[in-house]
């Protein structure tokens, strides 16, 4: 799959079963007790950053994934 | 979540909410193109839902949404070294800050000397489920969010 289709499939233009279940993948999630995958991430203000630079600035983190929808 | 942040901040707990991609697009908030888009609605989100913890807009085609699982609405609790500790499906507060509060102990009897060894648990958790509260937010994207969920039956 391409980068453009892949953008494409995961910012779905419609909320329809064969469009949203194939992303729910929790079950095949980082597994707890190993080191996780990091990834870039960017503050609202368009500053890079990753996930790594944010966990490693507390005793824990709390992330919370989601949308304005 | 935001009240939970602040509660444990004391403890050297960090909180973040990462911007995944717009799991019910509607004619207000419809699917993203670009991530000056994305960067619109995540600015939205923390304007008029009032989330007070920092965000951070994941890329657009979700690497690291999809390298968690994807779900719509999932928390995850990371130690220091990156170790993912906590994970559920599903963000609720109740779940999380009971999580929290384990953790928040167990670096308390480690500080006390006592000796920890890690095991693993699973557990079935339970959330509020607020329909009213749904609704209202598949209506803020717009009507044809409400009209996808409706016939999607899921």
């Amino acid at each position: 799959m391409s980068n453009s289709d892949l953008i494409k499939r995961y910012n779905y233009d419609e909320f329809t079963r064969e469009k949203v279940l194939p992303w729910l993948n929790f079950e095949a999630s980082p597994p707890l007790g190993q080191k996780a995958p990091d990834f870039p991430l960017w503050h609202l203000d368009g500053t890079e950053t990753r996930l790594s630079e944010i966990w490693s600035q507390h005793l824990y983190t709390i992330v919370e994934f989601g949308s304005f929808t | 979540m935001n009240a939970l942040a602040e509660q444990y901040a004391e403890y050297e707990v960090g909180s973040i909410f990462i911007y995944t991609h717009e799991a019910h697009p509607g004619e207000n908030y419809p699917h993203h193109t670009s991530m000056e888009q994305k960067f619109a609605h995540a600015r939205a989100l923390r304007d008029l839902l009032g989330v007070t913890r920092p965000i951070l807009v994941d890329a657009l085609d979700g690497a690291c949404h999809r390298a968690y699982g994807s779900m719509p609405n999932m928390s995850w609790i990371f130690n220091r070294a990156g170790i993912p500790i906590y994970k559920a499906d599903w963000t609720d507060s109740n779940s999380v800050a009971n999580a929290i509060q384990y953790f928040v102990d167990v670096t308390r009897r480690r500080r006390e000397k006592e000796r920890l060894v890690p095991f693993r648990v699973e557990r079935l958790d339970f959330r509020t489920s607020d329909q009213e509260e749904f609704y209202k937010g598949l209506e803020r994207s717009g009507p044809k969010a409400v009209r996808e969920f409706r016939e999607a039956g899921l």
